[in-house]
């Protein structure tokens, strides 16, 4: 009976101060969970009980992922619980479910997706045991909170070995996600891409170069982006497994989205090494199927969000048909791709927070072929991670040299840095202006006659969209 | 026409921290200047004669490529980088490169890794990490300019009797927390926790670089100045949030 009253009352704190929080116009994701968690520590154990659960995590398309899978769900008639932007700790997931359910601490959805940080996960996964767990890709990221890339590698199999049931949807492509599957009792399908993709040589592998079991140099057969592609060690035997669903050929990319060819079997396995003639896979081609699949996002990474978000739902148990249909109207999600009109002129929104993603941002505006502005935001704070070093490894020099790009402006806590960065990149001086606030940068952008691209970091994201919103009349993201 | 050789040094194993930044900065403001430059990426395996060189860069790394790279140098690199050093060449290390060139790195839990031992100074492994925004003076012999950066280390090194620091600490932790120093001066070797990366933000201490580089190559050598207004504002705003300690702070 105890158990029960501490529920409610935690619902309720929870519920009260989330309201709270929206009239004070804050966005509020963390104080109402830690206030539930504090009155009940299990707590979100009982709001999440008997729902069928799918987490994404890993450092890059966590959000674009999440929005896709989610979006099927509710397009096929489910009512989906599933976190916003920023809720990715365990007290705004705690938040979340808190919320959505019944005064008696019952969940009143069947289903949810959720994103989760890597740090997160070992203490978010054995409170709400998912069906399904998809790891995108690993990246550096926000070097000063995790330390380095194989330290969230570890921090993400912390959180995977509490759960020993729970399906592993993997990147295959990415040698150091793949290397989840590896002394695991959990089962696991693979996405990823079969094809080169864009320029083969010269390509910077700073990430992942070495084998993970035994240190020998990788060989790749082609690459995709950064380190992820056709990767074998020549050594140990370590290698890409043949995902069951996997991109077979890009035949369309455009600013308004991709389209691409598809095939669909089954995972090619681990430990029966495939002959150099394909003989393994031969055995499996006999079940593929391909299709054409359109993904209404642009850019080569979210191709790889697609195919994460279609391999996930299979294995959720969910028809891949649904999810195939609606990815082609997915709505680009929260700053992650996301267009505004100033009067006459667009201006699209591409959230970059590390090289990898920078670089794909990058690739995306230089591959145009059409006049543009950019704009740069780079702020430090603790969300952002307070080691801006990451802007020399990102290849501005693709911006910067390329004759479309008109005109760039900088903005942020770090517009010094962002401004120096471009000069070094080749820019010339006079073609850098910084803005000082995002009033003075918006009545600029208003005189552009050309499109207008927006590539922020995460805190400086949240202040334009917010400047941008109030102007265009698009919601702010806590009451969307 | 002058020409300046730069051989980056593990460039596929030490590469974190906006490492290319420094070797961007260094050959383009040898390239304003009208001065040749090249660029060569020596690895791990490869035999190439290092006395060909005139300016080393070995940056930051990851402890798990480390031991791939500490058998390279027992492999013949070591002895290399060793003669390079006495030869007086140039060299910039920053974090795990610059750690590289001491006797040993111990870790927290007490096992020893024995490293180059090219200078007189050791390294061991904190529980903590000395991470932020962070401000030394250079010594004098060191062309005595404030240089802006980054920290990130667990690592705290301690100086030989008689080595030499890079600089002061002015605001932060340096080499480890306690002594006020940071890096290290031997010969021309410049060895710093700053990555930042730290060339581009302090244009003094990169021409200082060069020009110890070129003298060592060309005798006596002038360069000329260049329009620093973006480095200086950036070097300034830095400096400024460091000193007040608002760099970095959540408003
Ligand atoms: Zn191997």
């Amino acid at each position: 009976m105890a158990n029960v009253v501490k529920t409610m009352l935690a619902v309720g704190a929870c519920k009260a101060s989330r309201s709270a929080l929206r009239i004070m116009h804050r966005g509020g994701t963390t104080t109402p969970g830690r206030l539930a968690m504090k009155i009940d520590s299990n707590i979100l154990e009982s709001v999440s009980r008997g729902m069928e659960i799918i987490v994404v995590t890993g450092t890059n398309g966590k959000t674009t992922t999440s929005n896709m899978i989610g979006h099927a769900l509710s397009e096929a008639g489910r009512d989906v619980l599933a976190n916003r932007s920023g809720a990715n700790l365990l007290p705004g997931v705690t938040a979340e479910f808190t919320s959505s359910a019944t005064a008696t601490g019952r969940p009143r959805k069947h289903y949810a997706v959720i994103e989760c940080d890597e740090g997160a996960l070992k203490q978010v996964v054995p409170k709400i045991h998912p069906k399904v767990i998809v790891v995108t890709n690993l990246f550096r990221d926000q070097l000063d909170r995790y330390g380095e890339v194989m330290h969230t590698l570890e921090e993400i199999r912390k959180g995977i070995r509490l759960v020993p049931d729970a399906i592993l949807c993997l990147n295959a492509d990415d040698s150091l996600t793949a290397s989840l599957a590896l002394g695991v009792p959990n089962p696991v399908t693979w996405f990823g891409i079969d094809c080169p993709v864009g320029e083969q040589k010269n390509v910077e592998i700073s990430d992942a170069r070495y084998c993970i079991r035994c240190g020998t140099e990788y060989e790749y057969d082609y690459h995709t982006y950064a380190h992820l592609g056709g990767f074998r060690c020549p050594k140990c035997g370590y290698r890409r497994i043949r995902p069951a669903v996997a991109v077979t050929e890009i035949e369309k990319v455009s600013s308004s989205g991709s389209i691409i060819r598809m095939r669909f079997g089954t995972d090619g396995n681990a430990d029966r090494a495939e002959s150099a003639d394909g003989a393994g896979a031969v055995a499996a081609a006999s079940a593929e199927t391909e299709q054409e699949v359109t993904i209404g996002l642009p850019a080569v990474y979210n191709i790889y969000n697609g195919a994460a978000a279609i391999a996930a739902y299979q294995a959720a148990g969910f028809d891949r048909s649904e999810v195939i249909s609606s990815l082609a109207d997915v709505h680009s999600s929260f700053g992650r791709m996301e267009t505004f009109r100033l009067g006459e002129v667009p201006v699209q929104m591409i959230l970059v927070k590390n090289p990898a993603g920078c670089n794909q941002a990058l690739s995306y505006l230089s591959g145009l072929g059409e006049d543009y502005q950019a704009v740069f935001c780079l702020n430090d704070r603790t969300a952002d991670g307070h080691d801006i070093s990451w802007i020399w490894d990102a290849d501005f020099e693709k911006v910067c040299g390329d004759p479309h790009m008109k005109h760039t402006f900088v903005l942020g806590d770090r517009a010094d840095d962002m401004q120096l960065r471009l000069k070094y990149a080749g820019a010339d001086e006079k073609d850098i202006e910084k803005a000082d606030g995002n009033a003075e940068l918006i009545e600029k952008l208003k005189q552009s006659s050309v499109p207008v691209f927006v590539l922020p970091n995460y805190t400086s994201m949240l202040s334009l969209r917010a400047a941008l919103g109030a102007i265009t009349g698009k919601q702010e993201f806590w009451k969307g | 026409m002058s020409e300046l050789k730069i051989c980056h040094l593990y460039p596929e194993v030490l590469n974190l921290y906006g490492d290319r930044g420094n070797i961007r900065c260094m050959q383009k403001r040898l390239e304003w200047r009208g001065i040749d430059v090249s660029i060569a990426r020596v690895g791990l395996g490869d035999s190439e004669d290092l006395s060909r060189y005139d300016l080393f860069f070995i940056g930051g790394g990851q402890d798990f490529e480390q031991e791939v790279l500490l058998k390279d140098l027992k492999a013949g690199k070591g002895d290399a980088i060793r003669s390079a050093i006495e030869d007086g060449k140039t060299f910039l290390c920053i974090c795990g490169g610059y750690q590289m060139l001491g006797h040993y790195y111990e870790t927290y839990d007490g096992v020893k890794c024995e490293f180059l031992g090219a200078v007189d100074f050791y390294t061991k492994g904190g529980s903590t990490r000395m991470i932020d925004n962070y401000a030394f003076r250079l010594e004098e012999s060191c062309g005595g300019s404030t240089v802006v950066g980054f920290e990130n280390h667990s690592g705290r090194t301690y100086l030989g009797q008689g080595v030499k620091p890079l600089g002061t600490v002015l605001k932060g932790y340096g080499n480890n927390g306690e002594d006020g120093t940071e890096g290290v001066h031997y010969r021309n070797v410049f060895g710093s926790y700053s990555h930042g990366p730290v060339l581009p933000k302090n244009p003094e201490f990169c021409d200082f670089l060069l020009k110890t580089a070129l003298e060592r190559k060309y005798g006596g050598f002038d360069l000329e100045p260049l329009e620093d207004r973006f480095e200086k504002q950036a070097h300034d705003s830095v400096l400024a949030g460091v000193m007040d300690g608002t760099a970095g702070k959540d408003d």
